[in-house]
């Protein structure tokens, strides 16, 4: 890596306490012109306190931050804005309802006299960003109305219009698939070239690989390492995030364990689903006992395909058999009563109650086996809870632990955990891992290797091609509602897959 | 893949306020075949002179609810600064054209007050105001100078600069058309209406504290991460709610010529039913201030039509109720179909 | 005894009768001075053969003295076949009455009853009413613009004539309460004043010791009277300004075993009140018989809405008082059935 230039952000013995809790112990961090710093760590290791820091949304208990050497007011977002520290975060921060244009400029429209929007000036502004950094979006289009790629690029513009110099993206490439990546990492280069300084926090490594030139890896609140990309590989990053054991684990996952296709019965097939205006034609089996990753950019509607299949939406034309019966079910209960299991894609909003605790959560599914009469047996629930902790290996191991407190990857073991209770003969999980840090991954497939052996047929929808051909038996490609290619895991490369999602044309 | 659709569940104003204006078109058309006497001038007259101050409370009330909030208060501002131009004008004995930007301080200020408490407190809107509502109603009892100087009750406010709100103007016949149809009066309370409609809605879509209003509703937290003073958007918001009711107490205090403690009471829900019915969402960041200015218009023309029609009150409050569920019926109908139609779209489109 | 009853019978007949001659009289002296008809401004009175007269009572909210009158108007109006009448609701609010009013102007009513919730705020509605040649009566309270008519239930002396029976009752001392409406309306002020000015007059010994507001509500004012009677243990008399605020102090004294301690008046004279006179409950009301007051208003709207006194045409707003009767246990017998509302 060339010499970064000098310093543009400087965070001396930053620390942040709640109450008891240490959630950022004096912690320096530095970054430089011209400079993409990744920053790693599983959850809870104090990441996304330190980048709340930055941006002036928490107030830290010690230490201060330097804006090109000048002491920056800490707690002030509109301040940081103002110094030129922008941030894009994982989840969308737009108004929906409001246009491309108002959305780049939020909060800092450029405004005549009297507070009057200067709405040539604005357009002329963002047309020339767009220009300037190759992006076509419709500057009138209601955000809303716009897909999660465009979103982004919105918000991408939104900082850039800022003039900001350092720009935090947190887990910017969570939502995109493929090209979008590619896209995204080319203007990040842009935009290095032009001296900003870019802190990148991902949990994917081939992009920390691919992007950026420093790395800074924290664990339990503090930075354990910092190096050049250059000086590292992977497995020493794996190793310095999620420490010794876990790391060994991890590099055991790697080792394929992949299963010949049609080993069991099949237990759903598909023919001819279609639903109008979403998806079409789409015709597979799925067997007991193998593990099937559908893929495909945002937006190739793998998602509302498998609702179908659940009973959260209706599909049109096609059939579908269950055991080799017809079936169309109609609303989640049918799907449960036809023994699916369904993890929804968003944990916080379709799969959790973040207020009740572990055990009454993983409860949530099998509610009428706990019942005795009209009541609930709580100690049945208890023990039923306590048996799942210990099965899913979920920390800490506490039962009335609330939900909302666990990190991202616990809770998503507790949803798994719940639909698991079960016993379901098929089990759908929509992105299951986002969001959720290495660590945690791993485990999340043991748990579901695991089911596949005591014969449960598992259907995974992916964007993360490391998570499919890590994970999958077979593989599915689905291109524009369209499922265009399926593949035996141990007979496709990764390039392969690439190729089929982007169209297939080349 | 999920949270796309979410986001994607936007309303279009444009749509939601022309099937608006098609209803008040359909219903004045409706009262005009069968309702005795109201297609007539002075039934404009009334339905003019009668909810112009609806129609401004109305738009006031559609800032907060544009801010994810709401004001239950209104009302009892209504009454408050009702109540203080009445003591000022006949017990301090204050000409009017001081009197009148004392009330509208007084009413910025109660709507400020209701702000600062949902920002700086962070009570939740609608307990907040509640409580301001009480509180209000409960001050304008205690300054009321119809108790605190006797014979007050059965004086008249006199002042031109107060009174003169309540003026006709014979614009048909500025124009010559009175020679030849029957023109209605306008009264100055529809003139100003209009300047707060004009005003409010170059505030809403030509200035940055109209995009902040919307920036603040439409996603709370983006809009601080973008370095809103998303509490000052929101203090200003409730302000302006305040501001409205005063303007409506004036134009009621002239239309008496006097004040009663129980002056507006009630009038939030009107308001509330009206902005809601002319599109302005509850869940924030959505609408402007056409539809609640005709929504409040609905209203009345509905309740005046009805009245003519002899149709007895609790029938008219049942059908306003209706019309509310059928407004958010609607809007939920509208929604529901844009999100189809976009699915379809971006299918064609990948 | 028997002769005292006697003669109280004949009182309360005889005040019946000067009453409505008095009543009588004021009509006629109001209706004799004919208007010129083309000064008349507005809606000109000529109508077709066959034509409808449409007239209304816009009352203040739901209560049982406008539901009577609105039962004695009708009784009067509706054979007659060319006036149509219809009641309006109020609602408790100015800008509601105000609207009924603009719209029964635009609707081209004849004759407006009015029973306005405010003097002042009704005023400007019924001058304009007045312009477009339409006459408005108001029932109970007066508005401050002059009208055709205004019939009222007599407040002030009412009250006095209660101070003074409370008084008698309570033999000259002791201290008193007040159960009020709520304050802003001129009902409550005229009542009060009366009851105060009749103490000062007839009892200056008797002590007025609280005067609390209950909301016209008998629920409401058995509450404030516990309080009350806490810091007042010696009340020797309570005056409900309405029926239901003195019936809510009964249910207190019965309670409290204060039953004839407590001397107990109301006004307006319901017949719930009547009753519990009868069952030597409640010590006495002052009583109007309200149908007769709306009996009263409807032959002048009649005469107003088709005869030939135009509503601009008046020099002077006549005012009806109406006759009452301060009814106790001695004389409460007398009023008939018919006439309890």
């Amino acid at each position: 890596m060339t010499a970064a230039g000098p310093p543009l952000l400087r965070g001396t013995g930053l620390a942040k306490t709640y109450g008891n809790l240490v959630a950022l112990d004096d912690t320096d961090f530095v970054v430089n012109a011209g400079e993409v710093r990744a920053l790693i760590g599983s959850n809870g290791a104090g990441k996304s306190t330190l980048i709340k820091i930055l941006t002036g949304a928490v107030t830290p208990t010690r230490g201060s931050v330097e804006i090109s050497g000048e002491i920056a007011p800490l707690g002030d977002p509109s301040e940081m804005i103002r110094r030129g520290v922008a941030c894009i975060y994982q989840h969308s921060n737009l108004a929906p309802a409001m246009s491309a244009l108002d959305n780049i400029y939020l909060g800092r429209q450029p405004t005549r006299r009297f507070g009057f929007v200067d709405t040539r000036r604005q357009r002329l502004q963002a047309e020339e960003l767009l220009a300037h950094h190759g992006i076509d979006i419709d500057l009138d289009a209601r955000v809303g109305t716009l897909s999660t790629v465009k979103q982004k690029e919105v918000e991408i513009l939104k900082a850039l219009a800022l003039e900001a110099r350092v720009i935090l993206m947190d887990e910017p490439t969570g939502w995109l698939a493929g090209a979008d990546v590619v896209r995204l990492h080319n203007t990040i280069r842009t935009l290095k070239a032009r001296g900003v300084g870019i802190v990148y926090i991902s949990h994917v490594l081939d992009e920390i690989f691919a992007v950026c030139d420093t790395v800074t890896i924290m664990r339990d609140g503090r930075v354990v390492a910092e190096s050049a990309v250059a000086d590292i590989d992977r497995p020493r990053v794996v190793h310095l995030m999620v420490g010794e054991k876990l790391a060994r684990e991890s590099a055991d996952a790697a080792l394929k364990q992949r299963r010949p296709r049609g080993t069991g019965a099949v237990r759903l097939s598909a023919r001819g689903l279609g639903k109008s205006g979403v998806f079409a034609d789409v015709s597979f089996d799925l067997h007991a006992g193998e593990i099937f990753c559908l893929t495909g950019l945002i937006g190739s509607r793998r998602t509302e395909l498998v609702r179908t299949l659940f009973g959260s939406d209706r599909f049109d034309t096609g059939t579908l058999e269950i055991d080799g019966r017809a079936v169309a079910p109609r609303t989640p209960l049918d799907g449960m009563s036809l023994g699916i299991g369904f993890v929804p894609e968003d944990r916080h909003r379709e799969g959790l109650m973040l207020d009740m605790n572990v055990t009454e959560n993983l409860a949530m599914a099998t509610l009428e086996r706990h019942c005795r009469g009209p009541l609930l047996s709580r100690s049945g629930m208890v023990r039923a809870g306590r048996r799942a902790i210990d099965d899913l290996s979920v920390q800490p191991r506490d039962g009335s632990k609330m939900v909302r407190l666990l990190s991202g990857g616990n809770q998503q073991k507790v949803l798994v955990g719940k639909w698991l209770s079960r016993g379901p003969r098929i089990l759908i999980l929509d992105e299951p891992t986002v969001g959720v840090d290495v660590g945690a991954k791993a485990e999340i497939y043991a748990i579901l290797r695991r089911e596949r052996e005591q014969g449960a047929a598992i259907l995974i929808v992916s964007s993360d091609l490391e998570e499919v051909m890590t994970v999958a038996d077979r593989i599915g490609v689905m291109v524009s509602g369209r499922l265009v290619a399926v593949h035996d895991a141990g007979s496709v490369g990764m390039a392969d897959i690439v190729r089929e999602i982007g169209g297939g044309s080349a | 893949m999920a949270s796309f659709f979410r986001i994607s569940a936007i309303v279009n104003m444009r749509s939601a306020s022309a099937a608006l204006a098609l209803f008040f078109a359909a219903t004045i058309v409706f009262f005009c075949v069968s309702a005795p006497r109201f297609a007539t001038a002075s039934t404009v007259e009334n339905l003019m002179s009668g909810f112009s101050f609806v129609a401004i409370l109305a738009m006031g009330q559609a800032f907060p609810i544009l801010v994810r909030g709401i004001d239950l208060s209104i009302g009892a501002i209504v009454g408050l600064v009702g109540m203080i131009v009445f003591d000022l004008s006949l017990i301090g004995q204050l000409p009017g054209y001081l009197i009148l930007p004392l009330a509208l301080l007084a009413g910025a200020l109660a709507g400020a007050v209701n702000g600062v408490l949902v920002v700086h407190l962070r009570l939740q809107p609608f307990i907040a105001t509640l409580a301001t509502l009480a509180a209000y109603r409960g001050l304008t009892y205690a300054i009321s100078g119809r108790q605190l100087v006797p014979g007050l009750t059965t004086t008249p406010i006199r002042d031109p600069w107060l009174t003169g709100i309540e003026t006709y103007f014979d614009v048909g016949g500025w124009l010559g058309l009175s020679r030849l149809v029957n023109m209605p009066w306008v009264p100055l309370s529809f003139v100003i209406m209009l300047a707060v409609f004009v005003v409010l809605q170059v505030l809403l879509t030509s200035t940055r504290f109209g995009r902040d209003i919307y920036a603040t509703g439409g996603n709370h937290e983006a809009a601080r991460l973008a370095g809103i003073r998303v509490n000052n958007v929101i203090i200003a918001a409730y302000a302006l709610a305040g501001l409205c009711a005063a303007i409506a107490a004036l134009i009621m205090v002239a239309r008496f010529t006097t004040a009663t403690e129980a002056l507006g009471a009630g009038m939030e829900l009107t308001a509330i039913a009206a902005a809601v019915i002319g599109g302005v969402s509850l869940a924030g960041g959505v609408g402007a201030m056409f539809g609640p200015a005709l929504g409040a218009f609905l209203l009345g023309a509905i309740l005046i039509g009805l009245t003519l029609q002899g149709v007895p009150q609790f029938v008219q409050q049942i059908i306003t109720g209706a019309i509310l569920l059928a407004a958010v019926g609607y809007d939920r109908l509208l929604s529901v179909r844009r999100q189809r139609r976009l699915t379809a779209a971006s299918t064609a489109a990948t | 005894m028997q002769e005292e009853k006697t003669n109280d019978r004949r009182n309360f007949l005889k005040t019946i009768a000067l009453g409505s001659a008095a009543v009588a009289g004021v009509g006629a002296g109001m209706f004799s001075a004919p208007g010129d008809r083309s000064l008349a401004i507005g809606v000109p009175r000529a109508r077709a053969e066959g034509t409808r007269y449409k007239t209304a009572f816009i009352q203040w909210q739901p209560h049982t003295v406008p539901a009577a009158w609105s039962k004695g108007i009708e009784e009067v109006l509706g054979p007659q076949q060319v006036i149509d009448y219809e009641l309006l609701d109020g609602q408790n609010k100015v800008e509601v009455q105000v609207s009924l009013v603009e719209t029964l102007i635009s609707q081209g009513a004849a004759v407006i009853f009015l029973q306005p919730i405010d003097s002042v705020a009704l005023a400007p509605s019924i001058a304009k009413a007045k312009r477009a040649g339409i006459s408005v009566i108001t029932l109970n309270i007066d508005a401050t613009e002059p009208h055709a008519s205004h019939v009222e239930m007599n407040h002030y002396y009412g009250a006095m004539d209660i101070a003074k029976a409370m008084g008698d009752a309570m033999g000259g001392k002791g201290k008193v309460a007040i159960l009020n409406a709520p304050p802003g309306i001129i009902i409550r002020d005229q009542r009060t004043n009366g009851f105060v000015d009749g103490l000062k007059k007839h009892h200056p010994d008797i002590q007025v010791v609280a005067d609390q507001v209950a909301d016209w509500d008998r629920k409401k004012a058995q509450d404030v009277l516990n309080t009350i009677l806490a810091a007042n243990p010696d009340l020797g008399g309570v005056y409900g300004v309405n029926d239901s605020m003195a019936l809510g102090a009964v249910d207190v004294a019965k309670e409290k075993g204060l039953l004839g301690k407590i001397a107990i008046f109301g006004n307006d004279g319901e017949t719930a009140a009547l009753e519990s006179i009868e069952a030597g409950e409640l010590t006495g009301t002052q009583y109007t018989d309200v149908y007769q007051q709306g009996r009263l208003a409807a032959p002048a709207a009649t005469v107003l809405a088709t005869g030939g006194v135009e509503a601009g045409a008046f020099a002077q707003q006549s005012r009806l008082l109406m006759p009452y009767v301060i009814a106790t246990k001695a004389n409460v017998g007398s009023i008939q059935p018919s006439q309890r509302w």
